[in-house]
């Protein structure tokens, strides 16, 4: 008798895709793994690719095989290759216009793409971009070398990483914000103005409370734009970065169900059996506020990437779903966390706020003190991974209340 | 392969005396040996945090080089990893300073060295046999043995207290 082989296809190959074969081929040595990926490059680590505009790393520097913790598990990778629709009757996959491959068992992880006011696409030209994925970023690096400045759209973190290396190139850079602060997202405007110095001190220029509401061109393609306060800014290339949306396009005919994501039970698993969703395309849970969620973080990614590949694979595995907003960075010369519930205006959240001229911290308890729900932590990040845990953990803290509030939480605690 | 050692507190016997603290950062500065190093630039940093626990009470918490490593999972660059020996180690070159392993590690024991935008942690001393910081524990509350040889003298000690406890 021969062991048939379960067939595993996995459309996507980045951070979900990848910790999934790695979980697979630890519980199976002998399935076989295809990867789909319609980028032409190799999987990579997608949160460095600033660094190719910057200049300070190159591409083989971002490879993901045999880093951290992917190792080469035995996979085929089809580069170029684009899923355009699944057929979950016959189980298979169609790429291009006719070629199908047929599945056991499939994940989805094909990520989300940058999304793009309605407004903004109707007037694209050359030396409008968003970055996302490797071939961007070389598009971006490529228009800088003629770019004196560049015009940003959109205030979030991506938006301030890809600002940085393009100030990092020598370039002068112009950032506008609709709403009056810079990551909105991730804190509360008096919770940023620490971070807003910092990047003065950098010397982005920063417009708020502006949109805007013409791109100029020539025949190079973008030379400005004007504000939706009527003012020019001269800039020669545009980069929207007002976040991002699934890639669920190709699942249109198919019976996979869809809410702007995937959606997922606490499994990994879609609503049709042997269909499993992973990473910046699956629709989660918020695990501290009970809301829906799309999660758009690569640490989830790989996490969730985890357990499906070992749920594919018949080792039952449970998701416990992620904080919405789990971010660490450092901008300009200033590094900063923002952990869980940090939007407090209005809600009945225990806050105490503690502010020096260079650090922040804002620490978010349940409404009865019992419980630490969220922390933004802005110049001294220092043992942010406690606070983590008890966010996420959801501990009584009542006993260790008084050190998360002055600062003196250490592991010791945890013990106690 | 033998068995890697690693690097376990005993919590009762902690002193507070903070030698561990001072023979990890000479063993991690440039020139080993404690006169200079009192005055290089960047001083150098100790990965070993001599802690309170209660008034009595002090244990030194350093990194656990976890199994299931959250920080190496969610590196997004791909800078840490797991050697043979089980030691979870940052690639400097590879680190960008996103500080996401700080704020993922449940121990609260990756450092940031800000001069170099990079983070570091206990990489139990390659280039000794024992550890500084195990080497400079007056009291053996720091000791360097494999899990097995570990557990086995704990239970053995443990046996003897209860014996010598039941005998008088
Ligand atoms: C510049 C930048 C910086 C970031 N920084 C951070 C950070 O600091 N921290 C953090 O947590 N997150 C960060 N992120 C977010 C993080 O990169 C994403 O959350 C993560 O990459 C999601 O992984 P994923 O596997 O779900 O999908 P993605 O990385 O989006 O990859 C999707 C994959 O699917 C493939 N694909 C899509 N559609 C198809 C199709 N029809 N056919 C075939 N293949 C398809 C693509 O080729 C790709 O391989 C950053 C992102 C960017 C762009």
């Amino acid at each position: 008798m021969t062991v048939e082989q379960t067939r595993y296809v996995i459309i996507g190959a980045s951070a979900a895709c990848m910790s999934a074969a790695t979980a697979i081929r630890e519980s199976d040595s002998c399935g076989d793994i295809t990867v789909l990926s319609m980028e032409q490059e190799m999987p990579y680590f997608r949160p460095m690719i600033p660094f190719l505009i910057s200049g300070k790393k190159s591409e083989p520097e971002m490879s993901l095989i045999g880093n951290g913790p992917f190792k080469e598990p035995k996979i085929q990778i089809r580069t170029g290759t684009r899923v355009t629709s699944v057929d979950t009757d016959n189980k298979t996959v169609t790429v291009g216009n006719s070629d199908s491959i047929s599945y056991d068992r499939l994940l989805i992880a094909s990520g989300s793409n940058p999304f793009i006011p309605a407004e903004i696409k109707k007037m694209s030209a050359e030396g409008v971009y968003s970055l996302r994925t490797l071939g961007d970023a070389k598009k971006i690096a490529a228009r800088s070398s003629k770019t004196r400045r560049a015009i940003m759209l959109g205030g979030g973190l991506l938006n301030l990483k890809t600002a940085f290396a393009l100030l990092e190139r020598g370039l002068k850079v112009s950032l506008v914000v609709y709403s009056g602060q810079v990551l909105s997202q991730l804190m509360e405007p008096d919770d940023a103005k620490l971070i807003h110095k910092a990047l003065d001190r950098a010397g982005l220029e920063i417009i708020t409370g502006c949109d805007i509401k013409k791109i100029l061109t020539d025949k190079d393609g973008v030379k400005g734009v004007v504000l939706s306060n009527e003012k020019k800014v001269e800039g020669e290339m545009l980069l929207i970065g007002k976040g991002v949306s699934p890639n669920v396009g190709f699942l249109d005919k198919s019976n996979v169900s869809i809410d702007r994501g995937i959606v997922t039970d606490e499994y990994t698993a879609a609503n049709i059996k042997d269909v499993y969703a992973a990473g910046d395309v699956a629709l989660t849970i918020d695990s501290l506020t009970g809301k829906k969620n799309i999660s758009g973080l690569w640490t989830n990614a790989v996490e969730m990437g985890r357990c499906a590949g070992f749920n594919m694979a018949g080792k039952q595995t449970r998701y416990c779903g992620v904080a919405g907003i789990l971010n660490a960075t450092q901008v300009a010369d200033i590094s900063f966390v923002s952990m869980g519930i940090v939007h407090t205006k209005g809600a009945g959240y225990e806050t105490h706020i503690a502010e020096t001229q260079k650090a922040f911290r804002k620490l978010v308890f349940s409404s009865d003190g019992k419980r630490l729900v969220g922390a933004v932590f802005i110049g001294d990040i220092e043992r942010a991974g406690l606070y983590r845990y008890l966010i996420l953990e959801k501990r009584n803290i009542e006993k260790i209340k008084k050190q998360i509030i002055n600062h003196q939480l250490h592991y010791g605690h945890f013990l106690q | 392969m033998t068995t890697p050692k690693e690097i376990f507190v005993k919590i009762d016997k902690c002193m507070g005396c903070h030698s561990c603290e001072l023979a990890c950062a000479l063993e991690h500065s440039k020139s080993k040996l404690l006169y200079n190093a009192i005055s290089e630039h960047p001083e150098p940093k100790k990965r070993i945090y001599v802690e309170w626990m209660s008034q009595d009470s002090r244990m030194p918490v350093l990194c656990r080089h976890c199994e299931d490593a959250p920080c190496m999972h969610a590196c997004i660059s791909g800078a840490i990893s797991r050697t043979e020996e089980g030691v979870v180690l940052t690639d400097k070159d590879k680190c960008i300073g996103c500080w996401t392993c700080v704020m993922v590690c449940p121990y609260g024991v990756i450092g940031r060295h800000m001069e170099e935008r990079k983070a570091y942690r206990c990489d139990r001393c390659p280039d000794r046999d024992v550890p500084a910081c195990v080497s400079a524990c007056p009291t053996h509350a720091l000791i360097y043995e494999t899990v097995e040889n570990f557990s086995s003298n704990t239970r053995k000690a443990a046996s003897k207290e209860l014996a010598a406890g039941h005998g008088g």
